[in-house]
Order: structure tokens, then C-alpha cells, then sequence
């Protein structure tokens, strides 16, 4: 049911059936509203956009505040995702799904902190979200 | 073709191994057969078999051992198409024998160092042959025995799964150190520490590819911007600075270019023949003027560069070898039937050699006299031995493997 997490504790486990069952997954100090790449026009509307285009992130490096949501939105055929390495927002690593053109993905930054990420099949595609 | 194993009775096969070079290495041996020569080695060793045998000797059957690495020492390594499991054949070019094998796991890189004192691998194998969990670990060979010498395992199994390049493992020109590439979550280089059987270090690298030892602290890598970077190591922060973007971006060089760390000289071809020699002698990497291996009329007939290792260079003769064919674009992978010699030098073409075979990977043997021009068709699984100067096939060996891919040489000159 849950992809890619680490339960590290019984309260953690606990919090995550909580919000399975609301659709939502708690990651340490994110939260991903769904682990699957959904369509652009189904993210949330008040999220931060982050477009991909010509194997780039548009805006690498982002400001926001905690409690913001990220999405990134592919724009090309090429497909793209976005990777947290272990330690970033938990203990494990934070694979996003690999994203077909016009297709979204979401995470919520709970705390402030630097938040590096890459593209899984393109390590040179980098970008930072910062929270403060 | 019968061999010499398939063709006699077991008991005299068995008999064979006296005093020959046998037990683990008999099957090596006995496949080997050489097309050129009056006798083949099978036929000398039963020849010799049955002369003890006439004699009465006793036949006494122990472990073989290497003999010392010289210059037409060739290494073939298979990767088996992406088999779980894979070898490596130790031949000797001048008789066409294969001395010894070598296992080794999921796509492993070979490392040989210069003066034949290092066989070694950057291996990965996983506790169910191709599920479970996997380790990744460096494994030296004993020169004499093949027996492991030492076997280093790699932390978080680092690793860049990928057809077999040669420069993407290597070793600093003291033997001392072996460096890996890793290419997820992020581009890295792995130091292992031979000296004290150690994993020591990632070190984090630009967007860049392969690594060109030039110092035991210092290498060269190839970047996304091409560029070249180079990589001092040697204090605690490694030093990373970068020549000028040497090609443009529909230039493409491909993935096994030939380095001589001797001559800290990358012959680094394209798809269409254009080829950068990279001087590394400097204070950062300076290319020189591109040789073009094909006239214009050459190119519009569609000859071009193709295969797994398409080029070779020696360093003594400063010549270049380039394996081509005629060709429609993007067949850059598919063997090709003829070696360009170029001067490197002068970049003049000295001549055309016909392989007479679908060649997939080339090499060259390093001495000055009787240098050997290596051959290796994957669809064939087998080494096709040339004398370099003629042109002509001297030998071959066969049966290497499932789709052997990479041949390494050492250049023992001075
Ligand atoms: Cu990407």
C-alpha cells in the first residue's frame, strides 16, 4: 500500500494508517498528498509550480514557507520525476513517480529546512527547495 | 571445428595434464586452437602425452599457475549480454592459449594495471544469482594463481550498472588506488585503497563521465557541457576545475574512447570519425586539432566509425586504430569489417586493414616489435589475432563466452 517509506516507529506507524486513510502519507517532515503522478489539473490549486522543460527544472531553487505545498508539473514528452535522497526528508529516500507529459506530483514541506532533490534518470537535473 | 578435448579419450585427456599446464586451467588451454600455426596446442600436448606416456612417466595431476604477464598478455571480458554471471579469459596473443578465467558477477569492470601486476575487478552479485540482496565489492586476483587476494566490499552498493566502458573503473599509476564511477542518486567517483584492502571515499564530481588517471591523486573526467574536469584528490575537499567546451552539442563522442595513461593522451572519436586527441599532460586538459579519419567523399559513402571499442591507440608508434565500416547513422553499435591506421601525429592515413570478420572491439599490443592488432566479434565469441604490421590474421581464439565485449592489454614499454 505505501511505496517507498520506512516505518520507524509504532506512533509513526500509527500516524500513517491515520492518514491512509485519508489519502495522504506523512513522511517525516513532508507530506505527499499522493504517490502517484496525477493529471496537472487535479493538483492542488495553491500550490507552488515547478515546470520541467528541456530536461530542467524550471525555477531550481524555490522559497517557501512551511505548510506550502510543491508541484511539479511536466511539461515534455520526456519523462521526469523528482528524488529526495535518504536523510532529506526522512530517513528513507523520497522517489516521486516518473511524470508522462502534463502530469503533476506534489509534496507538502511541514518544516523549514534545505530540501535538494534530482531527477532519478537525469542526476544532472537538480533543484532545491528551501523552506524558511 | 573439433577440439582437441572433444577428440580424444578421456583417459589420455586426463593423462595430458602431467607436467602441462592442467587441472583448472586444462579447459582453457584446450580450447584455444590456433589457425595459422603447423600444430595446434592440442595436438602438441597429446603429442607430449603420449611420449611420457611411451616413457612410462607417471602422470601427476596438480593446479597450474600463470605464467609471468608479458605484452601480448589480452584480457577478454564478456558481459555475457547482461547475464547475472560472467568471466573473463587471460590469453596469451603470441600463441593463442587461453592461460585462465576469471568469475566475476552482474557487469563487471576489469581492471588491469600497466605493468601486468593487477588483475582485478569492480564486481556485483546478488544472494539470489539476479534478486536479493546485492553487494558490490572489488576483487584482486593473484597474477600467479587467479586465487583472490583480496576482496573489498563497496558501501551502499554504488555501483553504475551499465554496459561494460573500460574508463568507468581504473587505477591510479601506482596501483594503489582503484576508482569507480557512480552515476544515481548523484555522479560521484569511489576511491579503494589496494594498498590497505580498503573501501575509502566517494567523492562527489560535476555532470561528468569516465575517469582518466593522469597522478595517483588526480583524474580527468568528461562532462555533460564538454568539457573536461579535472579531479584533485589528494586534500581533504577535492580540487575541480575545468577545461573549455572542446565540442558542441550534436558532437557525439563515444563511450569507450582510448586512454594511454603513459602518454596521458584520450583518442576520443565520434559517431562520424572526427577524433579529439586530449592531452592531459598539462595543468588542465587541452585539445588538440581534431583528426578526421575519413575524407569528405569517405563520409558521403557512409563510412564511419562502429562496435564496442572501436578504437585502439599505441603508444610507441603514436598510431591510431579505428574500426569502421560503411554504415547508415545511428548503427554506431554494430561491428564493422575494417581498421583505419592513422599517424596520430600527422593524423595521415598509413592504411586500411580488412578484418575479414564482424569486429566488435579492437586493441593493440603495446610493444614496438610485433605488435599484435587484436580483434574481438561478439557475434563470433571469438579473438581474431592480427600482426599488426601486415595486416594479416595470424590466429584466433573462440569460444570466449556468451558475447565477449572488451579486450584490456597492459603497456609494459618504456
Ligand atoms: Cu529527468
Amino acid at each position: 500500500m505505501i511505496s517507498g517509506m520506512k516505518t520507524r516507529s509504532l506512533l509513526a506507524a500509527l500516524a500513517l494508517a491515520t492518514l491512509g486513510a485519508t489519502g495522504a502519507f506523512a513522511e517525516d517532515k513532508v507530506t505527499v498528498p499522493s504517490h502517484d503522478a496525477v493529471a496537472a489539473a487535479e493538483a492542488p490549486k495553491d500550490a507552488v509550480v515547478v515546470n520541467i522543460a528541456k530536461m530542467k527544472y524550471e525555477t531550481p531553487e524555490i522559497k517557501i514557507k512551511p505548510g506550502q505545498t510543491v508541484v511539479w508539473i511536466n511539461q515534455e514528452a520526456m519523462p521526469h520525476n523528482v528524488e529526495f535522497q535518504a536523510g532529506v526528508t526522512g530517513e528513507a529516500a523520497l522517489k516521486g513517480p516518473m511524470l508522462k507529459k502534463e502530469q503533476a506530483y506534489s509534496v507538502t514541506f511541514n518544516e523549514a529546512g534545505e530540501f535538494p532533490y534530482h531527477c532519478t534518470p537525469h542526476p544532472f537535473m537538480r533543484g532545491k527547495v528551501i523552506v524558511e | 571445428m573439433a577440439t582437441p578435448r572433444n577428440i580424444l579419450p578421456a583417459d589420455l585427456a586426463r593423462l595430458l595434464c602431467a607436467g602441462l599446464t592442467c587441472s583448472v586451467l586444462a579447459l582453457g588451454t584446450a580450447y584455444a586452437e590456433t589457425a595459422a600455426a603447423p600444430q595446434t596446442e592440442g595436438q602438441k600436448q597429446a603429442a607430449e602425452g603420449a611420449a611420457k606416456l611411451a616413457k612410462g612417466e607417471d602422470d601427476e595431476p596438480h593446479i597450474g599457475t600463470m605464467p609471468k604477464a608479458d605484452a601480448h598478455r589480452v584480457y577478454v571480458n564478456d558481459p555475457a549480454h547482461f547475464a547475472a554471471i560472467t568471466q573473463q579469459f587471460i590469453i596469451d596473443g603470441a600463441s593463442g592459449n587461453v592461460l585462465g578465467m576469471t568469475d566475476g558477477g552482474f557487469l563487471p569492470n576489469p581492471v588491469i594495471s600497466n605493468d601486468g601486476t593487477v588483475i582485478a575487478q569492480v564486481s556485483t552479485v546478488f544472494e539470489r544469482i539476479a534478486r536479493g540482496k546485492r553487494t558490490d565489492y572489488v576483487e584482486v586476483f593473484d597474477t600467479e594463481t587467479l586465487l583472490p587476494s583480496a576482496d573489498i566490499e563497496l558501501p551502499n552498493t554504488p555501483r553504475f550498472l551499465i554496459g561494460t566502458y573500460p574508463q568507468m573503473s581504473t587505477l591510479t599509476p601506482d596501483n594503489k588506488t582503484l576508482l569507480f564511477y557512480q552515476f544515481s542518486p548523484s555522479p560521484a567517483v569511489g576511491l579503494v585503497d589496494l594498498a590497505n584492502k580498503k573501501f575509502d571515499r566517494m567523492i562527489d564530481v560535476p555532470d561528468c563521465y569516465e575517469m582518466f588517471p593522469t597522478a595517483n591523486d588526480t583524474f580527468y573526467m568528461h562532462c555533460r557541457d564538454g568539457s573536461m574536469a579535472k579531479v584533485e584528490f589528494g586534500g581533504a575537499e577535492p580540487k575541480i576545475s575545468h577545461s573549455e567546451v572542446f565540442h558542441g552539442e550534436d558532437d557525439h563522442l563515444i563511450n569507450t574512447p582510448a586512454y594511454s595513461m603513459k602518454a596521458k593522451k584520450i583518442l576520443w572519436p565520434t559517431y562520424t570519425g572526427k577524433i579529439y586527441p586530449v592531452d592531459l599532460s598539462g595543468d588542465q586538459a587541452k585539445v588538440d586539432k581534431a583528426i578526421e579519419a575519413f575524407t569528405e567523399a569517405e563520409r558521403k559513402e557512409g563510412w564511419a566509425p562502429g562496435g564496442w571499442q572501436p578504437i585502439a591507440f599505441h603508444r610507441v608508434k603514436d598510431r591510431i586504430y579505428l574500426l569502421a565500416d560503411k554504415r547508415e547513422e545511428w548503427t554506431h553499435k554494430d561491428p564493422s569489417r575494417f581498421v583505419f591506421v592513422i599517424d596520430a601525429k600527422t593524423g595521415e592515413r598509413v592504411k586500411k586493414i580488412e578484418m575479414g570478420h564482424e569486429i566488435d572491439a579492437i586493441n593493440v599490443s603495446q610493444n614496438a616489435e610485433g605488435t599484435l592488432l587484436y580483434g574481438l566479434s561478439t557475434g563470433d565469441r571469438t579473438l581474431y589475432i592480427y600482426d599488426e604490421e601486415t595486416g594479416k590474421e595470424v590466429r584466433h581464439v573462440d569460444q570466449l563466452g556468451r558475447g565477449p565485449q572488451v579486450i584490456t592489454v597492459s603497456d609494459m614499454e618504456s
